[in-house]
């Protein structure tokens, strides 16, 4: 897995992020939402912070097997 | 095959010698796999190997093979830092760790091979009273279902392990410690080899290279097992594959209360006895565990690397918190030189402990979820495993550790730490 | 035969080092490696091997060195295994021999060579298990572990430096300076990493021209070019491993001169260009002291004059045997003969220059044997002969006479570094070894590690990958003409990896020197089963010493593949593992080792707390005091003595390392009422209350006083050392299920510090301190009231709270005022108190202490039914009604106390019923002596169903001193209907 390119710092290590989860199946009730996990061997959907950087809340959707970065995009709130 | 494979002994040792070659057999390769079985195993790793053998041993099934996707002992039976004891809180646990620790004892005679019970004891390190207290309710626990412990001052720590006064004041420094005798550390690869060997000589198919791809089933009943090579029948099957327990649950249309995590392992040049036992030694946001191999090299390992991954390929910055750690602990360490490192693919579930249980069908079964600690429960695992698959019934051993606890709210979390495996 | 002593032209200046090994003295050059001065002293047999303890020589001139492992100082500051070719000589350097005891020539484990073969492949499997294993491991253990121990580790910490660079080359041999070369000319950024002491790899000793110039003066004439395009080469610099785009490199020079760095490099474009490793050839007892691989040979003469011997026999399966002949007749040595395991029709076809040099050579004189083989070595502590033979009919074997053999067997490109993220192996059929293949877009292998062989294929090699590589990284620039390179032409390599041994003889062939793994054990292995190459490794012990299967992967896998009659494409090369480089836990851990393993963090009142008694101790990062010293002589009697004046007088606590958090917004209120068990959005403006997280599975995650600072704005507390992790929680659902929503979080830790007030003395003592301007504040102020305002100029809060059960108040104060606050509190007459007392006082009065948030518990375990009754939807909530939380055997937080009113309870004791003494029915979270109530008193979870008032249980201890009668008793053990805190 190489770095993260975050949306407001750009291109960091991955060590300036920390993951939170991955995320269940939509419109799941409130026990699958905290304990299912959707455990595609290629295709994970993660929920991870920039912590020691800006703090935005980042989707990633990645490729646990490769750890190629499909998509990444920033959560709702609007960032820093 | 020429016969049966000879006891091994001394005396057998001496044999082989003046026989020149053709003395020793195959452990277990050479067998066919055939269209039907009573049981498949899915995993020849040390659950699915354990497994296996007490359905043979215990339950008389001879009609079963193990099915494994590469090689015998190639996922985390081999890579662990080879760390057995069972100085666990919640007695749904301890009780289950303890008669694991009770079959390592003898599982040498019992397998006829030797797999290096090694009881050097293990520390687990406070670092103040606060953790004192927390390691006193766990040792007393222990107590209390008879398992070896003792709580250690800081002056009893440094008794006993005389490497740990090696150092000036650390920034977090040694208060005391929970020891566990009995704990200490088990040659792994042999623990796969001695089952797979034991397992083959009860009539058991070990069949490596067969990937299992699917399961079939009809009216709710599971029939057989696609595989790479051709579609097998079969009565009951057991998936013994952590570390892709839970892509198996994917494979069955289940989402487990599982996570993939990778966790690291590295291993040092071997040099003369240096570390006398096993420590674990956790303070803020860094944790690791050392010991020392029979070959003289250093174990070290520590925090999962922090996110989904099956790749093995371990982070080079948690390769140096866990070095950090283990300099910290241990600062003689830091002249020598890392070797190897690796990481270990693991199934963690949403309470730290491991799962048990039917999965999808009534005639399919799960074994998984065991977290960062499945090396240490293979003995008990398999047999708790091979009754509830020969049974229908789960052993009160691995009773509470059912699929239904997360939903019933029954969880076995021995940390606190919830449903979330990552949490530095 | 008396061995070689000789030097033949050093290059290495004259300066003489003293050394000692073993305890004899030697002289050295400046320059010298212990591998090289020794060699140059004709000393020979330097070590010994784990096993049989065989003896040793070099087989190697670098890191990969299987036989010779140094221990370096002495006692306790050992530095164990030091491989001698790396060990760089300086005056008055001391080392010594390992796997010997009592000495090198004398060992008495050597008597189990007696033995070999009994201990062969899978021997401690099969025995030593009666009584148990236990019983031989402490003698096994012994014996095996290479060197000795070290006691002391004064490695210094590395420097660390941070580069990034367009291009990084690893390797600065004749492909990797190509590789620089066009790249810089290219216009990328480049550096390089050289692990030698100096650039040009093999072109040291290689004959030949690049551009017309010997390859020494195109190595000069690079590096000087490549330093005027403003390339950086980092020589003895070593890259060892890395991920996630980084790359790490060790730089050491002198092996352990100390000054080592750490570079964390950022390339755009990695090339690997690190060469390839020689490798052995099996036959009977080709571990003989004397018998050394080909180009290690030519290493130790080129760079330090140091011959292998005066008397040499060559044995190898290609052309270059010849062209390094030649180069040892030239430097006046010895050749008896040139052993080439390929047949003459083999070497008939095409070669013409090879087959003139060997031509020759032999009209000088010098034997050339095609199609025969080295079948065994003569000699016991050093080689006097090789026995060799015609393949075709091995049995017609003759002695020749020599002092060194020098095997090669062909060469194993170095892959490690591109065996990862997505890098597979592939066979490579010229070399008869394994390139990495599938690089991602960003690494290109290039050179000897990508499997060329010829210098003129090498230079090409390299030079196309870094115009590649400046090209994948966007350069505009163009490289320009490649170098034309004339070496000593393609190697026309014919695998050969064991010669003609009966099985018995197989015993002594080696393949794995450092473990002693013989190609009889590989035989073993496979009958036994172990088929495959992993296996085999793991059953054997093949590749897993300190070289790492480089000099022994590709021939044992070849060799398994010989036996299995498969091919070496088939049998494949078990997985290696970084780092490519053994590196230092020193190097490793770098400045985050001792006391630096952490942050401290210190609170505005640490000095003043240090320098009046304080007893400090870690809490998380921060330290935090635990008692002062003038109150007792321990923690347990300065705690119950500060406890009492509390209760008596006041006393003052220094609280900053609560965790603070403003959350500000138009959305703020009803963010928090999802956040909190119970509601924010009713607080008050100015007001505050106790408010409780849960996590999402419902167990309780923390809890803190939250203060309405305005409608918009509160302030929340949290546990010390969790506001990190909290606001990191926060933030979250922020982010994510709240998105969208007018809030914003700060973590303002640091920005306040906390004095409680604590006693009945706390309001008058604060009257007298704040001054009249605080008069009426102080006085209007119920319990959870506060108050804004200033003390000497600065921002000051005092809230009306304080977690004792005294009067009590917590003043949030800028940091700049809260020494000048504290002393003019303790010139007040409030005396400092410390947590050893503050648990006490929480005890006494049922609240939590920490052991109680375990994340274990429920809201309803610790009695906050009424906050869940509040029906807040908050995170959390719904997984509160799974059936578990209501049993009766879920804990209830209780208080207790023992049934004598004597007797000692302590955290951490189990509880049992008095029926029952072996299954828990939970545990003591704190206990404490109160010098309130005269008695120890504890906190408990305990069973629903046990924890009625007045339950006699059973606290058992038994790791720090037994049972204890206990009995439930009411959780307030202290002033149950709050007289005092309201006072």
């Amino acid at each position: 897995m190489t770095r993260l390119t975050c949306p407001f710092c750009g291109p960091r290590d991955l060590q300036e992020f920390e993951f939170r989860k991955t995320l269940p199946e939509p419109d799941s009730n409130a026990y699958a939402q905290v304990y299912e996990r959707a455990n595609r061997l290629e295709d994970s959907l993660e929920h991870w912070q920039h912590v020691h950087g800006c703090r935005a809340w980042l989707l990633i959707r990645r490729n646990p097997s490769t750890g190629q970065v499909l998509k990444l995009e920033l959560m709702g709130g609007g960032g820093p | 095959m020429k016969g049966p494979e000879p006891r091994y002994s001394a005396w057998a040792l001496l044999r082989a010698r003046l026989a020149g070659t053709g003395y020793w057999r195959p452990l277990w390769s050479g067998r066919r796999l055939r269209e039907a079985y009573d049981v498949v195993v899915v995993g020849a790793g040390g659950h699915g190997l354990a497994t296996a053998y007490h359905l043979a041993r215990d339950h008389h099934i001879r009609r079963m093979a193990v099915l494994e996707k590469r090689l015998v002992g190639y996922g985390n039976v081999g890579r662990n830092t080879t760390i057995v004891r069972s100085n666990y809180l919640l007695p749904e646990n301890h009780y289950f760790y303890e008669d694991s620790l009770r079959r390592w004892e003898r599982l040498s005679h019992d397998l006829n091979y030797n797999v290096m019970y090694s009881p050097r004891g293990i520390v687990d390190l406070a670092l103040s009273d606060g953790e004192m207290v927390g390691l006193a309710r766990r040792g007393n626990a222990m107590r209390l279902a008879a398992i070896d412990a003792q709580l250690l001052d800081r002056r009893g720590v440094l008794k006993f392990a005389p490497e740990l006064a090696a150092s000036g004041p650390r920034r977090f420094d040694i208060v005391g410690g929970l020891l566990q005798r009995r704990g200490g550390t088990v040659r792994h690869d042999a623990v796969a080899w001695a089952y797979a060997r034991a397992a083959t000589a009860l009539g058991v198919d070990i069949i490596e290279d067969c990937e299992v791809t699917g399961v079939r089933a009809e009216g709710g009943i599971a029939t057989g097992v696609e595989t790479r090579r051709g579609y097998v029948k079969a009565d009951r099957i057991v998936f013994a594959v952590a570390g892709h327990t839970g892509a198996i649950g994917e494979m069955l249309g289940v989402h487990l209360p599982i996570e993939t995590h990778l966790l690291q392992a590295m291993v040092t040049e071997p040099v003369k006895p240096l570390v006398s036992s096993v420590f674990v030694y956790v303070y803020p946001h860094g944790e690791c565990y050392v010991t020392q191999s029979d070959r003289g090299g250093v174990l070290m390992g520590g925090f999962m690397d922090g996110f989904p991954s099956y790749t093995q390929e371990g982070q080079w910055f948690r390769l140096e918190d866990v070095v950090q750690s283990a300099v910290a602990l241990l600062p003689q360490l830091a002249s020598l030189r890392i070797l190897r490192h690796w990481a270990g693919v693991q199934d963690m579930t949403m309470d730290g402990s491991f799962i048990i249980d039917r999965i999808r069908y009534d005639n399919v079964f799960v074994n998984g979820g065991w977290c960062y600690g499945g090396f240490k429960t293979i003995p008990a695992s398999g047999a708790a495993c091979a009754t509830l698959v020969a049974t229908g019934t789960a052993p009160d051993l691995i009773r509470a550790h059912g699929l239904a606890r997360f939903a019933t709210g029954h969880l076995l979390d021995e940390r606190g730490g919830g449903p979330f495996p990552v949490r530095l | 035969m008396s061995p070689a002593k000789v030097r033949v032209g050093s290059r290495l200046a004259s300066a003489p080092v003293r050394f000692s090994f073993d305890g004899r003295q030697y002289t050295g050059q400046r320059g010298d490696t212990a591998a090289s001065a020794l060699l140059a002293h004709g000393v020979r047999f330097l070590g010994r091997s784990l096993k049989y303890r065989r003896p040793r020589g070099l087989l190697t001139a670098g890191p990969e060195e299987p036989n010779v492992l140094l221990t370096v100082g002495s006692r306790p500051t050992v530095i164990p295994n030091v491989p001698a070719p790396l060990l760089v000589l300086t005056d008055g350097l001391e080392f010594r021999s390992q796997n010997r005891w009592p000495s090198l020539h004398c060992d008495v484990a050597s008597l189990l060579q007696v033995g070999g073969g009994f201990f062969g492949a899978g021997f401690y499997y099969k025995t030593f298990m009666w009584p148990s294993w236990r019983s031989y491991e402490t003698i096994v253990r012994n014996l095996a572990g290479l060197g000795e121990a070290p006691g002391v580790s004064t490695l210094p910490p590395p420097a660390i430096e941070h580069l990034s660079c367009d291009v990084l080359v690893g390797g600065a041999g004749p492909a990797g300076l190509a590789a620089a070369l066009a790249a810089a000319r290219a216009g990328a950024r480049v550096v390089v990493c050289e692990r030698e002491p100096e650039c040009g790899g093999e072109l040291e000793f290689e004959g030949g021209t690049i551009d017309g110039r010997p390859g020494g003066q195109w190595v000069a004439a690079v590096a000087e070019e490549l330093g005027r395009r403003g390339a950086r080469v980092l020589t003895d610099t070593a890259i060892v491993g890395g991920s996630g785009g980084l790359l790490i490199a060790h730089a050491e020079p002198g092996g352990l001169a100390g000054r080592n760095k750490i570079y964390q490099i950022r390339p755009r474009h990695f090339v690997i260009a690190m060469g390839a490793v020689e490798r052995p050839i099996a036959f009977v007892d080709n571990d003989r002291p004397g018998v050394m691989l080909l180009g290690a040979a030519e290493r130790y003469l080129a760079r330090y004059g140091a011959a292998a011997g005066n008397n040499l026999v060559l044995f190898g399966n290609h052309d270059r045997l010849y062209a390094a002949a030649g180069r040892f007749v030239a430097a006046g040595l010895r050749v008896r003969a040139i052993v080439d395991s390929r047949t003459e029709a083999a070497v008939a076809d095409g070669g013409t220059a090879a087959n003139d040099l060997r031509a020759k050579l032999q009209r000088g004189g010098i034997e050339c044997l095609l199609g025969y083989a080295v079948l065994a070595t003569e000699g016991r502590a050093a080689v006097h002969g090789a026995r060799v033979a015609p393949l075709a009919s091995p049995h017609d074997e003759r002695r020749i006479a020599c002092d060194a053999i020098l095997v090669s067997g062909g060469w194993s490109p170095a892959i490690h570094a591109g065996l990862h993220e997505g890098g597979k192996r592939r066979y490579a059929d010229c070399s008869a070894a394994f390139i990495a293949a599938g690089q991602p877009e960003w690494r290109t292998g290039a050179g000897a590690s990508n499997g060329a062989l010829d210098l003129a294929a090498v230079v090409a090699d390299g030079f196309a990958a870094g115009e590649r590589a400046a090209r994948a990284v966007g350069t505009a620039g163009s490289a320009g003409p490649a170098p034309i390179a004339y070496g000593d032409g393609p190697p026309r390599l014919a695998p050969f990896w064991s010669s003609p041994a009966s099985t018995d003889q197989e015993k002594r062939q080696f393949v794995d020197f450092q473990n002693d793994v013989t190609v009889a054990d590989l035989r073993q292995a496979l009958a036994e089963g172990f088929i495959d190459i992993e296996h085999i490794k793991r059953y054997t012990t093949l590749g897993v010493g300190t070289e790492q299967g480089r000099t022994s992967g590709v021939l044992g896998a070849a060799i398994v593949a010989e036996l299995k009659r498969e091919t070496l494409l088939a049998v494949g090369t078990s997985r290696t593992r970084p780092p490519y480089h053994p590196v230092t836990l020193a190097a490793l851990a770098g400045h985050r080792s001792g006391q630096q393993i952490r942050v401290t963090r210190r609170t505005p009142l640490h000095e003043w707390q240090e320098g009046h008694g304080g007893v400090l101790e870690p809490a998380e990062y921060w330290m935090r005091t635990r008692y002062y010293r003038a109150n007792g002589a321990n923690a347990f009697a300065a705690g119950v003595a500060e406890a009492a004046r509390v209760r008596a007088v006041g006393g003052i606590l220094d609280g900053s390392t609560l965790g603070k958090i403003e959350v500000a917004g138009q959305d703020a209120a009803a963010y928090l009422d999802r956040m909190y068990l119970n509601r924010a959005s009713t607080i008050k403006v100015g007001r505050s209350k106790y408010m409780v997280n849960l996590r999402e599975d419902g167990m309780v995650l923390d809890d803190g006083i939250v203060l309405r600072l305005a409608d918009d704005r509160y302030f929340a507390t949290t546990s010390s050392g969790h506001a990190g992790h909290m606001l990191a929680h926060f933030e979250h659902y922020a982010d994510t299920e709240w998105g969208g929503r007018d809030v914003a979080l700060t973590d303002v830790t640091e920005a306040w510090a906390v004095i409680v007030v604590a006693g009945p003395a706390s309001r008058d003592t604060l009257r007298d301190v704040l001054g009249s301007a605080w008069h009426a504040d102080l006085g209007r102020l119920t319990h959870m009231d506060f108050a804004t305002g200033r003390w000497h100029g600065r921002e000051l809060r005092v809230l009306r709270a304080g977690f004792s059960g005294e009067l009590a108040f917590e003043l949030h104060c800028r940091p700049a005022i809260a020494v000048p606050l504290w002393q003019a509190l303790v010139d007040g007459g409030l005396e400092p108190y410390g947590l050893e007392a503050l648990d006490i006082l929480r005890v006494e009065k049922g609240y939590l202490v920490g052991a109680e948030l375990n994340g274990q518990t429920t809201p309803h375990d610790l009695g906050m039914d009424g906050l869940v009754e509040l029906g807040n939807p908050c995170i959390g909530r719904p997984l509160l009604d799974r059936p578990a939380f209501h049993e009766a055997s879920r804990p209830r937080l209780v208080g207790l106390r023992t049934v004598d009113g004597k007797a000692t309870i302590l955290g951490g004791a189990q509880i049992t019923t008095v029926a029952v003494p072996n299954r828990s029915v939970g545990h003591i979270t704190s206990a404490v002596y109160s010098p309130a109530l005269r008695e120890w008193i504890g906190l408990a979870l305990v069973a629903r169903s046990l924890a009625a008032e007045g339950t006699q249980l059973v606290a058992r201890d038994p790791l720090r001193g037994g049972d204890t009668a206990v009995r439930v008793s009411p959780l307030v053990h202290f002033d149950p209907s709050g007289e005092r805190m309201k006072s």
